[in-house]
């Protein structure tokens, strides 16, 4: 289970509107490299992970992810507020407009909706980890390409810390695939599933 | 800023420093020098928000601590205390 607590994991208090801004950081809402997509991936890969330190890494960095989509909530929520009709146009914000008003849609920033198609659980820890040691890079990509287009330091202040939480993540996972190949045979890491093959596992 | 947000931004920057280290201590589980700090920064989190709650009030973080009016009311995290309702 989860308990929501009442407050932001880092503050966002933003003070000038800006809808060509918002239309780029949607995409780490619902885009394919986004943080609900991320809380899902790991949430989901935790089920069949072995050992104890990777179901930890998982569930921990899964639940930090729903706080960094809140965040991203917030942020999109502030610089969408108290606009014009001719401010969405000419932000480039009409089409997003049209579908969703000023809804906090999960969508990319081309407009795509949330797709689990961008997010894999193979169900070998492997293979699961090093596609979250990719995510967490293709994240800080992101954020790294939407802080080239924003000025504002209200909206760069936030960004700048998630993207900080990225390369964190990417080393504990780091670290994990580390604790993963401990656990197996250092002749040959790909002897066995230690997710499937269970009576082969080193004890 | 006021003397209730700086304590406020000091509370949240220790709740960030706990998190951080139960983090590091999934893949470090053995490390005692980041536990003793995990300790001694729970430790002092509660000493600011016993000094916050009796200068300010209830923190009111979680639903189950505060009172119904209190969690319902806004603003909310995402909101700039503008909003009309």
């Amino acid at each position: 289970m989860w308990v929501y607590e009442k407050k932001l994991q880092y503050p966002v208090k933003i003070k000038t509107p800006n809808p060509a801004l918002a239309k780029l950081i949607i995409a780490q809402y619902g885009g394919p490299d986004g943080e609900l997509g991320a809380s899902l991936r790991y949430l989901s890969q935790r089920y069949t992970m072995p050992y104890p330190e990777l179901k930890a890494i998982l569930t921990d960095i899964g639940t930090e992810e729903l706080a960094h989509l809140e965040m991203i909530g917030a942020i999109v929520y502030q610089l969408t507020r108290n606009l014009t009709p001719e401010e969405i146009r000419s932000g480039g914000f009409d089409a997003y407009f049209v579908d969703h008003t000023t809804g906090i849609y999960p969508s990319g920033a081309n407009g795509g909706p949330f797709s689990a198609a961008a997010l894999q659980v193979k169900g070998d820890p492997i293979t699961d980890i090093h596609e979250d040691l990719a995510a967490e890079q293709k994240a800080r990509t992101t954020y790294d390409n939407i802080l080239r287009y924003a000025d504002d330091p209200d909206v760069r202040d936030p960004i700048q810390f998630l993207r900080a939480r990225e390369v964190v993540h990417y080393q504990r996972f780091g670290e994990g695939l580390r604790i993963i190949t401990d656990n197996l045979d250092s002749r040959n890491f790909y002897a066995f599933n230690p997710s499937f093959d269970k009576s082969k596992k080193r004890s | 800023m006021s003397e209730q947000e700086k304590l406020y931004r000091r509370i949240t920057a220790h709740s960030f420093s706990i998190w951080e280290l139960h983090l590091f201590l999934d893949s470090h589980p053995n490390n005692a020098d980041a536990a003793k700090k995990l300790e001694q920064c729970r430790k002092k989190r509660e000493e600011l928000v016993a000094e916050y709650e009796a200068a300010y009030g209830p923190l009111n973080e979680l639903g189950s601590q505060t009172s119904r009016w209190a969690w319902i009311t806004g603003p909310w995290p995402w909101e700039t205390g503008k909003e009309e309702d």
